[in-house]
């Protein structure tokens, strides 16, 4: 599909602008605006800058982009920076574009992308359905959740009962009757019976077809490894994030995010939160800085940019951007989602997309800094910034004893805001629970995510769902799965001395906004701690998959 | 051969296709007479064949079974490690059986074993879930046929075809009157009589299962009527007759013994259900009239009719003051069908009270019973059938079509009953077997003669090796193929003396 079939608009900067500026809704579309997002927008190869420049009627915009190229040998705790700096005289001269037609017009353009969007939305289904009943599943009329077809050649045309029967009751949750009861006999050290459900177990798992077979697949993995003792997982197949190729990689991230709220929901949550946090400073003239600890990959940040450049009064003058990578060795590099492959940079995209909404970004990647070296230096904190944290789905690796502390550390950077996002679950490590306890606890969280983006992917087989899904598999050997539940999150924050802020009706209205959009069995709950809304839990069929709190410093400041 | 004639009575036998001759049917007891016409009618049948070349896979294949019931095994453990060196080599990871040529018939054995072991649980065990029960027998249904393969692929058809029906059963309201066990149920209506008899006959030339149960019951009723002028035997299944042409020709040709009594048999029928697997209890009736006439046995037929419920109440009996009553009952010869305990208990009991010269009683011999209900309960089941079937391709090897025929007609719908009795009883009250009810209920054993004896040893001699007999109690033989006892044979008399 070329651009211009997508958008009638021939005018390229207005299209991306509109596009991005309903990024959330956006990324409905399953199929064409991630290919175009592959493949035109993050595309590293291509000249991005420069097409914007030509093909912008605004102006020219003189700028000086210092890509800094990521393999120059700063690998210590140097940041690897990145900038752009926008000439004055353009961004005046976009300014004045006069400030109120630009609102004028953008809400306009807000309201006309939104209805072609439902067209492209439309168009785009039916497009997909046909693709799809070619490519994947003849029976177009037939739900095919759980019952994806499998690819010839499989050992079994496994068929399910379909939509409901596998969902919230345990009757429709087979492989869990055979994985959880395998983990008891391997602590039970009861061989034989160990025996009998690997054999069990190797007959029906597959990593294609219903969430089932795929939880059986990445089950008997997991206990094969465990028995094994190896050092190592197989490494053919599945691809996790590491080692997938990093376009392909970007390409799945964004098609997912698309289809399913796991990470979809609590960006929003932080976008709608770091906004929320800035509206409250007094002094607007102050610069942002995000203090990244998170595993979007950078798909995020779009959406806040955007929300940046429209907020009354223009954008902060600098938003700086700093982002802790995992580091090797530590724990961190094994929890899920954490990893991006070798090669993989969005800096350039960002910077990118940030010039053409005006708001001028700067990006530090700290590859080398353990999460307990944060300090004010180490990310070159200014006292006159306004410092917000990010921490998505990364602090769970931190030992249950290591965790206060650090969040102890974290408040040592007097940050505005602290918005933690987190499993809701409970711990399986070796330390808190044997093998089998921990086992099933790993299981049930990947349940969520595989029934729940089986749902998400309309029960398709996409090479993208299975790279999502083999990187949350590593949830079921990884030692960083030490989770613990909200409250105890909440109480650990409180600990380390943050109070709770709640968190704004625009803030919530827009998570449950984006929530319509995806299956009905994900839900929301804004949890009532104490009268204050500090909390939005996020849910699957009932069962509490993350939650998203924000938090301030409390006795205000240091 | 009269008997032979009076079978063929049926005009559309054929066993032209089987079988060159149909006189192997039994018609004496005559040890001698017995030898000869086996030793030739076996030739005919069966092609010479090295048994034991054929008989050592076999060994292995119910040793996997057991090894799979022996919890302590070191077997399995070792399994266990290869298993995870397959699976950690990259190669093979995750494909390590579904090479199946290379893997063979064993492997695929255990994997099948394995899995209708796994569907058993998940139908009754503690954390049942049907969902998972219905997904392994697709994954079954796709790796056998009760037609095709090897004896452990037919016979795991035959299981996945009756968990699928204990399943559809237990999830809707179809199929109630599988899992009630009740009385309509596996009988071979649905198959063509032509299909019935030639199975049958088939099954007695392959394995001596059937002339095992009748030659042991009858020879103990001829030792403990020979003083008798009037014997009347109940029968409780009487099925085609078969045992009863034998008895009579054993009756007329006593040689030093007096003139033959007369002989008068109470067949017990069936309410509603008077059609029978193998032609009416009137045909049976006729037939076994006309058998009599011809060789000279007095001979009258009667029928009782069972309660709806099949209940027996021994006030329906006829009674003559003078003649040695006896009961006779055979119940799980391999192509009988299976009967509602109740029906069984109604019948003993009712003997009981009508202090009866002898009770004659055939059953299956059960693996000791494990503490899992159902699945040790489906275990041992699976262990029994197949040592069955091995026996019946170590008799027929080169048959396959006959084999086929009677696992198809007899077999399979055995199979089908009596997992559906286990399944409604989750194998609690089927822990006990009927001689031990029996015995507690009070009758009293009857020596096995020496005779008797010996004469299952030679009826023995004339099959496989593989096959044994064992005295276990003085009143007791049992038939075992290789390791497994299946077949046990009883005699018992009234707990009060005898008027006799």
């Amino acid at each position: 599909m070329t651009i211009e079939e997508a958008e009638p608009n021939p005018h390229v900067l207005g299209w991306i602008e509109d596009s991005v500026s309903f990024f959330p809704s956006f990324l409905d579309d399953p199929y064409d605006a991630a290919e175009i997002n592959c493949y035109n927008w993050w595309d590293p190869d291509q000249d991005f800058a420069h097409d914007l420049i030509n093909t912008s009627a605004a102006t020219s915009i003189a700028s000086t982009i210092t890509t800094a190229d990521s393999s120059t040998a700063h690998l210590d705790t140097t940041p690897v920076t990145t900038s752009t700096a926008t000439n004055p005289t353009a961004a005046a001269a976009t300014t004045n574009h006069s400030e109120e037609s630009v609102k004028q017009e953008s809400s306009k353009k807000r309201k006309a992308s939104l209805d072609n969007q439902d067209h492209t939305q439309r168009r785009n289904r039916s497009h997909g359905t046909i693709e799809n009943s070619g490519s994947v599943d003849a029976k177009p009329g037939k739900p095919v959740l759980g019952g994806g077809k499998r690819p010839p050649g499989k050992k079994r045309g496994a068929v399910s009962s379909g939509n409901g029967g596998n969902g919230g009751n345990k009757e429709g949750r087979w492989a869990e009757q055979l994985l959880n009861p395998c983990a008891a006999a391997i602590t039970a050290n009861n061989l034989t019976r160990v025996q009998h459900l690997l054999y069990v177990l190797h007959e029906l798992a597959s990593p294609t077809g219903d969430p089932n077979h795929r939880l059986a697949f990445h089950g008997l993995r997991a206990l094969t490894f465990h028995l094994s003792s190896s050092t190592s997982l197989p490494s053919s197949v599945p691809v996790t994030f590491s080692s997938a190729e990093p376009r392909f990689f970007q390409k799945s991230l964004l098609r997912f995010n698309e289809s399913s709220p796991w990470f979809a929901f609590p960006s929003n949550i932080v976008n709608s939160s770091i906004l929320q946090v800035l509206s409250e400073e007094p002094n607007k003239s102050r610069n942002l800085h995000i203090l990244d600890i998170g595993v979007s990959h950078g798909a995020q940040w779009p959406t806040l940019l955007d929300g940046l450049s429209r907020r009354p009064g223009g954008p902060p003058p600098l938003v700086r951007l700093t982002v802790i990578s995992p580091m090797g060795d530590s724990g961190d590099t094994d929890t899920p989602f954490s990893m991006a492959p070798p090669g993989h940079d969005v800096s350039r995209f960002l910077l990118g997309f940030a010039k053409t909404l005006n708001v001028n970004l700067q990006i530090n990647r700290l590859d080398n800094l353990p999460l307990q070296g944060l300090n004010p230096q180490s990310i070159d904190a200014s006292p006159d910034e306004t410092l917000i944290v990010s921490a998505q789905f990364r602090l769970h690796h931190l030992s249950h004893g290591d965790r206060t502390e650090f969040l102890k550390s974290l408040r040592a950077l007097s940050p505005k805001g602290v918005i933690l996002t987190e499993n809701n679950g409970d711990c399986a490590c070796a330390g808190c629970v044997d093998f089998a306890t921990g086992f099933s606890r790993r299981i049930e969280y990947l349940w969520r995510f595989l029934d729940s983006t089986s749902a998400a992917f309309k029960g398709r087989e996409t090479e993208e769902r299975r790279l999502m899904e083999g990187e949350a598999a590593r949830a079921l050997t990884s030692a960083a799965e030490m989770n613990e539940g909200r409250e105890r999150w909440c109480e650990r924050m409180r600990e380390a001395g943050f109070l709770g802020e709640g968190l704004g009706e625009d803030t919530v209205d827009g998570g449950r906004a984006l929530l319509r959009k995806h299956d009905g069995n994900w839900e929301m709950k804004v949890e009532e701690d104490g009268g204050s809304h500090c909390c939005v839990s996020l849910g699957w069929k009932g069962q509490p998959v993350s939650f998203c709190s924000l938090w301030k410093l409390s006795g205000g400041g240091k | 051969m009269a008997m032979a004639m009076a079978i063929d009575d049926a005009p559309e036998l054929d066993f032209s296709a089987y079988s060159t001759s149909t006189t192997s049917t039994t018609t004496t007891t005559t040890i001698t007479t017995t030898d000869d016409e086996y030793g030739c009618n076996w030739n005919d049948w069966s092609p010479v064949v090295d048994w034991n070349t054929l008989s050592g896979g076999q060994d292995d294949f119910q040793d996997l079974i057991e090894s799979m019931i022996d919890e302590s095994g070191l077997q399995p453990a070792r399994s266990a490690v290869n298993y995870q060196k397959g699976c950690n080599s990259p190669s093979t990871d995750m494909t390590m059986f579904t090479d199946e040529e290379a893997s063979g018939d064993d492997v695929k054995g255990l994997r099948l074993v394995h899995l209708l072991m796994a569907a058993a649980e998940a139908l009754t065990g503690v954390n049942r879930c049907h969902e998972l029960a219905r997904l392994i027998l697709v994954r079954l249904k796709e790796l056998v046929s009760p037609t095709d393969g090897s004896n452990m692929e037919r016979l795991a058809a035959h299981f996945t075809e009756a968990l699928q029906g204990l399943l559809e059963g237990a999830g809707g309201g179809h199929g109630k009157h599988l899992i009630s066990g009740g009385p309509q149920r596996d009988d071979h209506h649905h198959h063509h009589q032509t299909d019935v008899l030639a199975a049958f006959q088939l099954m007695q030339d392959m394995s001596p299962y059937v002339k095992f149960g009748h030659f042991t019951a009858n020879q103990a009723i001829l030792e403990a009527v020979t003083q008798h002028r009037r014997v009347h035997i109940v029968d409780y299944d009487i099925m085609e007759g078969i045992q009863w042409a034998s008895l009579m020709q054993a009756l007329v040709s006593r040689k030093d013994g007096p003139v033959a009594p007369h002989l008068r048999i109470t067949a017990l029928s069936r309410g509603g259900n008077s059609r029978r697997s193998i032609g009416t209890i009137q045909e049976t009736g006729r037939r076994l009239t006309a058998f009599a006439a011809s060789i000279g046995q007095p001979f009258s037929f009667h029928q009782c009719r069972l309660d709806s419920d099949e209940t027996f109440r021994p006030s329906s009996l006829k009674l003559v003051r003078g003649e040695a009553l006896i009961f006779n009952c055979m119940l799980h010869l391999p192509h009988f069908s299976c009967r509602a305990s109740e029906s069984v208990a109604s019948f003993l009991s009712g003997a009981k009270t009508l202090n009866p010269r002898l009770v004659t009683l055939v059953e299956e011999e059960l693996g000791p019973v494990g503490d899992q209900g159902f699945v040790s309960r489906f275990i041992d089941s699976l262990h029994h059938y197949s040592a069955l079937y091995d026996s019946l391709e170590a008799g027929f090897p080169m048959q396959c079509r006959a084999r086929a025929l009677v696992e198809r007609v007899f077999l399979g719908p055995r199979i089908v009953g009596s997992l559906a009795r286990i399944y409604r009883t989750r194998g609690d009250e089927d822990g006990g077997s009927w001689r031990e009810w029996l015995g507690s209920t009070g009758f009293r054993p009857v020596d096995i003669s020496f005779a008797n004896h010996c004469q299952a040893r030679l009826l023995l001699g004339l099959f496989n090796d593989g096959y044994r007999v064992e005295e276990l109690a003085s009143n007791r033989l049992v038939l075992g193929w290789k390791s497994r006892r299946l077949l046990s044979a009883s005699i018992w008399t009234s707990p009060f003396d005898s008027d006799s």
